[in-house]
């Protein structure tokens, strides 16, 4: 099973913070974990929504909305592509994490659908 | 540059305005016309966010939530990988995305050479043992 492990946004990302030396070392050391467990497939962050831009799509009308967008803990900051037996198991790792964030993070368990699910 | 264009859960992608059968060949046709571009890299798309879970780090212990979320409106239901030259490329490719009612989000992926400033900036800023 592949899941996406989305990172949520909080003010410090949102604002472009970069983390501390000691949450990247933490994060480099989790990452090569992951990668040895054969869990990790594919990892990406994000620029702040003030870099981003939504289009709203009405028929055939559509509208440009450019960022910062407000409802920062809602907001994506990045994301794995992780493999695992069960969510249990990527819950477990998910637990493991460093604190993406100093001030409070939050990821989200997401399971990704596969061909096989769209035969069915 | 790379970006991640993000589809929101149950804002309902053709609106139930198109047949489902003519949503989805006109969605394979305009990925067929993204890769034909070098636009697309990647394309997945995320079971409903009612089997999906949370953890939060609030304190030390992280704290585990099952989905549903009731109080999300902006759930993640699928995203794209692209390249594009600028933003305003995405801009102009997602306009001919064949949705008939939704809000999708263009975001930037962070690319090496930003992560290259971030380790130089965390070890000029915060020397060892500081």
């Amino acid at each position: 099973m592949r899941f996406m492990v989305i990172v949520k946004a909080t003010k410090d990302s949102e604002a472009g913070k970069m983390p501390s030396r000691e949450l990247i070392e933490k994060m480099h050391k989790y990452n090569e974990e992951l990668v040895k467990a054969g869990v990790r497939l594919e990892a990406d962050g994000l620029q702040p929504s003030s870099k981003g831009a939504r289009v709203k799509i009405e028929g055939k009308k559509r509208t440009v909305i450019d960022g910062p967008f407000t409802e920062t803990k809602e907001l994506v900051a990045g994301f794995w592509i992780w493999k695992c037996k069960s969510l249990q198991e990527a819950i477990e790792w998910a637990k493991h994490c460093p604190n993406p964030h100093n001030d409070g993070g939050e990821l989200e368990i997401r399971q990704i659908f596969e061909a096989e699910d769209f035969v069915k | 540059m790379k970006f991640m264009v993000i589809v929101k859960e149950g804002k309902g992608c053709d609106g139930g305005k198109l047949p489902r059968q003519e949503f989805l060949a006109a969605m394979g046709k305009y990925n067929e016309e993204l890769t034909k571009a070098g636009v697309f890299l990647a394309l997945e798309g995320l079971t409903p966010a009612s089997a999906g879970t949370r953890v939060k780090f609030a304190d030390k212990k992280p704290i585990v939530t099952d989905g549903p979320f009731a109080e999300s409106k902006e759930l993640v239901g699928g995203f794209w990988l692209w390249k594009c030259q600028s933003k305003q490329e995405a801009i102009e490719w997602l306009k001919r995305a064949p949705f008939e009612e939704t809000e999708v989000e263009i975001r930037e992926v962070l690319e090496p050479e930003d992560f290259a400033d971030v380790f130089a900036r965390a070890y000029r800023e915060e020397p060892v043992n500081a």
